[in-house]
């Protein structure tokens, strides 16, 4: 079996049977939807939900993202780095292992929303939109889960991680497309919308559910994912243990 | 001789911090031990040897293949407990060897977990979570992992520290049968008991150089002669007494080194009264590996300030 995949699997099972950050995963994306999608007084639209949705779902790989990256300085505070480096298999598995599993538990809080989100009045996507959305989550999930294991490696510890990611994770958020159209926001905050990755991946999201294909959005994800991976893998090379 | 780890010249600085300095080893099919008290360089070197750290200078090879040069290939052959323990407590004991076993690309590995963890003694709890698992079972965990892969050299970072007696002893027990099945141990320690007790040879270092390497007997007739050790009241001061020679005082605890243990106790036991302490106990015996590491790094012990708590933790008190 392929190492990646190996230290992948040790990661969901770990995830699985900590019992609360499993259930956490799954019970704050729905609070987020219901109170968010439900509640809000909103006027541009009559079914908000079905607008949010994108949003949420964007938001949900985020912050899936943010947690997974502190799953590389555990290992590392808690000694596992040392055991595995000293393995045979290339030391990037270890990083890629780790993308690809936060990329994973991003995808599964993700189904939940969806499926919730469908159960809530959402029309339901045809298979062709729902594979497309996934497609763009699977690349938005590789692409943040490689910048927040970056951070994570550069920032080396806990607390200053947790720090950082609290910092970014609300105004980039609040910053992006995901609560309101472009038409919709003030002047001075359109601007940074527009840059705003999350915006790219949400932009890209109603896209392919309006039926339209958003190849320029999918290309810049590709492109910004290679390089973060390339910087990744760069830094990881001289993590020091 | 069968060289399996070989060090020419090897050295690694952090910054300016010289950590091995020109360390020359040849370690054949065999229990070495290497014997300093903490931040002697024991672990860096362990570092070098298993590809984690390159060397600032010098060539370090295992089984004739160079670290540097190709480290895949050195850890394919290798495996290496570090110090820290780290096991997953959320996995069962079986899962946490199997894993292993699949990161090695071990041919059969269900079978081959099943076997270490029936050698390790741990087929009774092996489905429980680690959580539930003593310091010594963890341990013996940590060992099963490394062995799944059939390694020819192991490597153990203090193996032994933080476990109970028994513990330890079962570790050691284990450690023996490998090398009886022609693995090459290497192993830290900064206990020279068991290093006297179960390494066939044992290099000495102390900040970063290897003072001496030899088998454990040969090593203790480097002193000649006994140790004396002595309780009292108060602070001694030594004045000059012939062919005596004062190693310390910690605490109530002064200790001499002389060629004839009775003559000297005798003068000692005068030279104690005459200062008016009080005289508790005085004993003399043979030496111990503790006496011997002390004896080789006096000339550096003297000018040092942390001497007594270096001294303390050389005597092996846990």
């Amino acid at each position: 079996m392929n190492a990646i995949i190996i230290y992948c699997v040790r990661d969901l099972i770990r995830w699985f049977r900590g019992k609360w950050g499993f259930i956490s995963a799954l019970v704050a994306p729905a609070a987020w939807l219901i109170f968010v999608g439900l509640a809000l007084p909103v006027t541009f639209t009559d079914n908000y939900l079905a607008f949010v949705t994108p949003g949420i779902l964007v938001m949900t790989t985020l912050s899936a993202s943010m947690q997974g990256g502190a799953l590389i300085i555990m290992d590392k505070i808690l000694g596992f780095y040392n055991k595995f480096m000293a393995l045979p298999p290339a030391r990037e598995s270890i990083l890629f292992g780790k993308i690809l599993v936060t990329t994973i538990r991003g995808i599964i809080q993700s189904t939940i929303i969806l499926v919730l989100a469908f159960f809530l009045g959402v029309p339901v996507y045809s298979p062709a939109q729902i594979i497309g959305v996934y497609l763009i989550l699977i690349l938005f999930g590789c692409l943040l889960s490689s910048i927040t294991t970056t951070l994570a490696i550069s920032v080396g510890e806990h607390d200053n991680y947790a720090a950082v990611t609290a910092m970014i994770t609300m105004p980039l958020f609040f910053t992006s497309s995901a609560m309101m159209p472009y038409s919709s926001m003030p002047e001075w905050l359109r601007i940074p919308a527009h840059v705003n990755p999350l915006s790219i991946a949400i932009d890209s999201i109603r896209d392919v559910t309006a039926g339209l294909i958003p190849g320029q959005s999918i290309l810049i994800l590709v492109i910004l994912t290679i390089i973060v991976v390339s910087i990744n893998v760069k830094m990881f090379r001289r993590v020091k243990l | 001789m069968n060289s399996k780890l070989v060090a020419e010249d090897l050295t690694c600085y952090y910054g300016n911090l010289c950590a091995v300095d020109s360390m020359n080893i040849d370690v054949g099919n065999e229990i070495f031990g290497l014997l300093g008290p903490n931040g002697s360089g024991k672990t860096t070197t362990v570092l070098m040897f298993t590809t984690l750290l390159e060397p600032t200078k010098g060539t370090a090879s295992v089984c004739g293949i160079d670290v540097v040069k190709y480290p895949k290939k050195v850890r394919e052959q290798i495996s290496y407990v570090p110090q820290d323990m780290a096991l997953d407590v959320r996995l069962t004991g079986r899962e946490n060897v199997r894993f292993f076993a699949e990161l090695y690309g071990v041919s059969r590995p269900k079978e081959m977990t099943d076997e270490v963890i029936g050698v390790l003694d741990l087929a009774e709890r092996a489905d429980d979570y680690v959580k539930t698992y003593s310091g010594g079972m963890r341990r013996r965990l940590e060992l099963a992992q490394a062995l799944v892969h059939d390694p020819e050299v192991l490597f153990l970072d203090e193996p032994t520290v933080g476990l109970d007696v028994a513990a330890r002893r079962k570790i050691w027990d284990h450690i023996r049968s490998l090398r009886k099945k022609g693995m090459t141990v290497f192993v830290t320690t900064h206990y020279m008991d068991e290093a006297d007790r179960n390494c066939d040879r044992i290099a000495f270092i102390d900040k970063g150089r290897v003072r001496k390497c030899d088998t454990p007997a040969s090593l203790k007739t480097i002193i000649n002669g006994d140790i004396i050790v002595a309780t009292i009241n108060g602070n001694f001061s030594f004045s000059n007494i012939p062919d005596i020679r004062f190693i310390g005082q910690q605490e109530d605890e002064i200790t001499f080194l002389a060629h004839d243990g009775q003559m000297a106790s005798e003068l000692i036991r005068r030279e104690v009264l005459s200062q008016g302490l009080t005289l508790h106990s005085l004993y003399a015996r043979k030496p111990t590996l503790d006496d011997v590491f002390l004896h080789l790094v006096d000339d550096y012990e003297d000018t040092r300030p942390i001497n007594m708590s270096r001294f303390r933790n050389m005597m092996g008190k846990r």
